[in-house]
């Protein structure tokens, strides 16, 4: 091809472009697609999130190459066939180990984000609700995932998960059976868990972040400060606090991306197990069916999960209570209806909660660290109750309350935590000093939250003269 | 794997299972504002205390130095003829430690040698397999990987720290691996050794734990000497369970310095362009303050 003749090149672009929408995607997605100009550091972690998952399919397809789906040649073919006998292939597989964290990490950093700037609010409800899709895709990709290295770790935690079904009364175990396609974790189970990983849950997961990015493109970006751009447009119907998406944010991003790698490749390159957080050291071991290691759990992003299943003593009960919190996370729109949404100015109460929203999601992955003893189950299922009285108090938020709705909010609170302790102590699920050692972590929060609430009402209020345009922007603020 | 190893390691983990479930002494029954108060203050960390608790002995420490070729060759030569009698390490060829060691392969067939295997080869345990079944009923784990399993201090304070015991069906025991189901192969080379027993923990319940070994019998080394060879074996071990750790360390700061770079380049970049946004004439990041 001639390059120089920039006439010709035009003209084959431009036979593509009559057939294929290029330049109108291009300008409508990119430079012509408003987005706010406020964007802070919090905004970086979903494009990268995407570079992750450009990064983990690319590793991934790499690895699949090499691997060998079969219980007895699977251990080896990792560590011997991939690690060593393969060039670069010890490369390959660290970036993947690393980078199925980092992919946890930003997407818990992206959720927390929108978490703080009402992004699930009015007209985002459905964007967010993809998103929570996007995080169980994600969450079951990274479980799959775990078995096929076929280490001790790999093997029990599967073994645990697929006998969650069998807490299904009565159709349980037949159904467990059928998932794992054999009595116990074996040769189906990999087979199977393997063609899932590679497959059917990748493509499911581009299919929802391609959604998630249609859905995000129709309604537009949120930002730090929650006030809607498309209010406010100029007489080409510009938002007048819009800027086009590249160069603007694309320049940024690549900084966030080039900054992110330094972090990332350190991993890789100095610390790809992570301290035993992002490969558990057991896993250097290979399976054996005969011998179940004395502590089973999962890798540090489903430990605060783990530690609500604990705390709960029964086994479905434990788990309907984690597999709650995705249900409460999809249920914020319904629960947060305050027409503010920004966190910013939002009132110091809701901040204290947001913030211990985070916090006791922490605590629980801490707690689910240790060992499962009886004084962590019960610390976990007080922190739990904690976590989920972040969600449920909502609510409360929503408008400015009477000091009597708050009298009556806190009374109902507490009885809702201490039932479920008499519910505990009824079934002699722990003993009583342990109860009563831990009982005071949700007891004073509410307390905090609600004495708090009465005695400085302005403590509760949000703020009532909003921006009508973005007040500030930049990397920091 | 026999039933008598397996019925042990059931009713082992059994044992386990209860110690961790057990509901121990009552901490705090009479004492419930007093608890309260406790838990306030140490809540966090509180949370990690546990009924599992054991008291572990002291790691010996020991520094790993890959460039030492003398210590790491002194270590293949003990792994290859020692512990491959029983261990495998099927994650290594033999080949792959010529280079690993300094070594040309003549020098390396005459200095290490492939016990019989052929120089490409895995290396496999050269106990039959039948002896496996018939004595030592449980597989010895491959060392392949076991640098990556337990750290280096752990290595060589277990490789030292065998003891005499005589309730064990091989009359020995560990100070960091607690019925350990090795022999006492170094025992030999290292004489025997008698435990330091204090009053301790194991699993939640107070019980005699051996915390550290005194000589009991003198061996063909000096304690210096065994010392010497047990570190020796950990370095090598250290080496082939992270083969690549030059590559690691040649790469790694060109890889971090080019995205450092990158990251100020894109960030000059991001300035100038935004630039024309900060300074754009509505001055938007005022109004509204």
């Amino acid at each position: 091809m001639n390059s120089s003749n920039p006439s010709r090149m035009r003209r084959v672009f431009g036979w593509f472009d009559d057939r294929l929408p290029i330049s109108a995607m291009w300008r409508s997605q990119l430079t012509r697609y408003p987005a706010p100009k406020n964007f802070n550091l919090w905004y970086f972690f979903g494009s990268l999130a995407m570079v992750v998952l450009v990064l983990q399919l690319a590793t991934g397809l790499f690895l699949a190459i090499h691997y060998q789906p079969n219980p007895d040649l699977a251990y080896w073919s990792v560590l011997r066939g991939i690690e060593r006998d393969s060039r670069w292939g010890w490369l390959i597989r660290d970036m993947h180990i690393v980078g199925a964290s980092a992919f946890f990490l930003l997407v818990y950093l992206h959720m927390y984000r929108g978490i703080m700037y009402g992004s699930y609010k009015k007209p985002r409800e459905l964007l967010w609700l993809i998103g929570i899709f996007i995080y169980l895709a994600l969450a079951a990709e990274a479980f799959l995932g775990y078995l096929l290295p076929w280490g001790q770790m790999s093997y029990w935690g599967s073994a645990v998960v697929t006998n969650f079904v069998t807490a299904v009364p009565v159709i349980g175990k037949p159904i467990a059976t059928w998932l794992r396609g054999s009595f116990v974790v074996g040769l189906p189970t990999l087979n199977r868990f393997f063609i899932f990983h590679v497959f059917l849950v990748p493509v499911l997961l581009l299919a929802l972040v391609l959604v998630h990015l249609i859905a995000l493109h129709h309604v537009g970006s949120n930002n730090p400060d929650g006030v809607e751009i498309h209010d406010n447009v100029n007489d080409s119907s510009w938002p007048r606090d819009g800027i086009p998406f590249h160069p603007y944010y694309t320049v940024k991003d690549l900084f966030g991306v080039s900054v992110f790698f330094v972090a990332f490749f350190w991993f890789v390159f100095y610390n790809p197990g992570g301290w035993g957080l992002l490969l558990d050291k057991l896993n250097y071991t290979p399976a054996n069916i005969l011998h179940t290691p004395a502590d089973i759990h999962p890798l540090w992003f489903f430990l605060p999960f783990y530690a609500m299943l604990r705390g709960v003593p029964d086994k479905l009960y434990g788990i309907l209570a984690f597999g709650a919190s995705f249900v409460l996370l999809a249920c914020l729109p319904l629960l947060d209806r305050s027409p503010v949404r920004s966190i910013r100015y939002r009132s110091v109460l809701y901040k204290l909660n947001i913030l211990m929203m985070a916090f006791s999601f922490l605590w629980l992955g801490y707690i689910a660290h240790g060992f499962a003893t009886e004084h962590n189950m019960v610390y976990g299922l007080h922190v739990t109750e904690v976590f989920y009285s972040t969600f449920l108090l909502l609510p409360f938020f929503n408008r400015r309350r009477s000091a009597r709705v708050k009298i009556v909010w806190l009374f109902a609170a507490e009885a809702v935590v201490w039932l479920i302790d008499l519910w505990m102590y009824s079934i002699h699920a722990h003993g009583w000093d342990l109860m009563l050692l831990t009982d005071w972590i949700p007891t004073l929060y509410l307390l905090l939250l609600f004495g708090l609430a009465i005695v400085f009402p302005a403590l509760a209020h949000d703020r009532r003269q909003l921006p009508q345009r973005l007040t500030a922007g930049g990397l920091f603020h | 794997m026999p039933a008598l190893e397996t019925g042990r390691k059931h009713t082992q983990f059994i044992r386990q299972e209860q110690a961790m479930t057990k509901h121990n002494a009552p901490l705090v029954n009479h004492r419930v504002l007093l608890a309260l108060a406790v838990g306030l203050l140490g809540s966090f960390g509180g949370a990690a205390r546990s009924s599992v608790a054991t008291t572990q002995p002291p790691l010996r420490p020991i520094t790993v130095n890959l460039q030492d070729k003398a210590a790491l060759r002194n270590g293949a030569l003990y792994t290859l003829h020692m512990c491959v009698a029983c261990h495998s390490l099927q994650g290594v060829r033999y080949s792959s430690l010529r280079k690993m060691l300094g070594m040309n392969r003549t020098q390396y067939e005459q200095v290490i040698g492939t016990n019989g295997s052929h120089y490409h080869d895995t290396i496999i345990s050269t106990m039959p397999s039948g002896v496996i079944d018939a004595f030592v009923k449980i597989l010895p784990p491959d060392l392949t990987v076991i640098a990556r399993r337990r750290s280096p201090a752990w290595l060589y304070t277990y490789l030292t720290s065998f003891y005499v015991d005589p309730s064990r069906p091989n009359g020995v025991n560990n100070t960091v691996r607690y019925n350990v189901a090795m022999p006492d192969v170094f025992a030999p080379m290292q004489g025997l050794q008698k435990p330091v027993m204090v009053a301790g923990l194991r699993f939640g319940s107070p019980a005699q734990v051996a915390v550290g070994v005194q000589p009991l019998t003198q061996g063909s080394m000096s304690r210096a000497q065994f010392d010497r060879t047990a570190r020796d074996i950990v370095d090598f071990l250290y080496a082939v369970g992270h083969p690549h750790e030059q590559e690691r360390a040649r790469l790694g700061p060109w890889i971090l310095g080019l995205f450092l770079v990158l990251s100020v380049l894109t960030y000059l970049i991001y300035r100038l362009y935004w630039r024309r946004v900060i300074t754009s004439e509505e001055r938007w990041w005022r109004v509204g303050k």
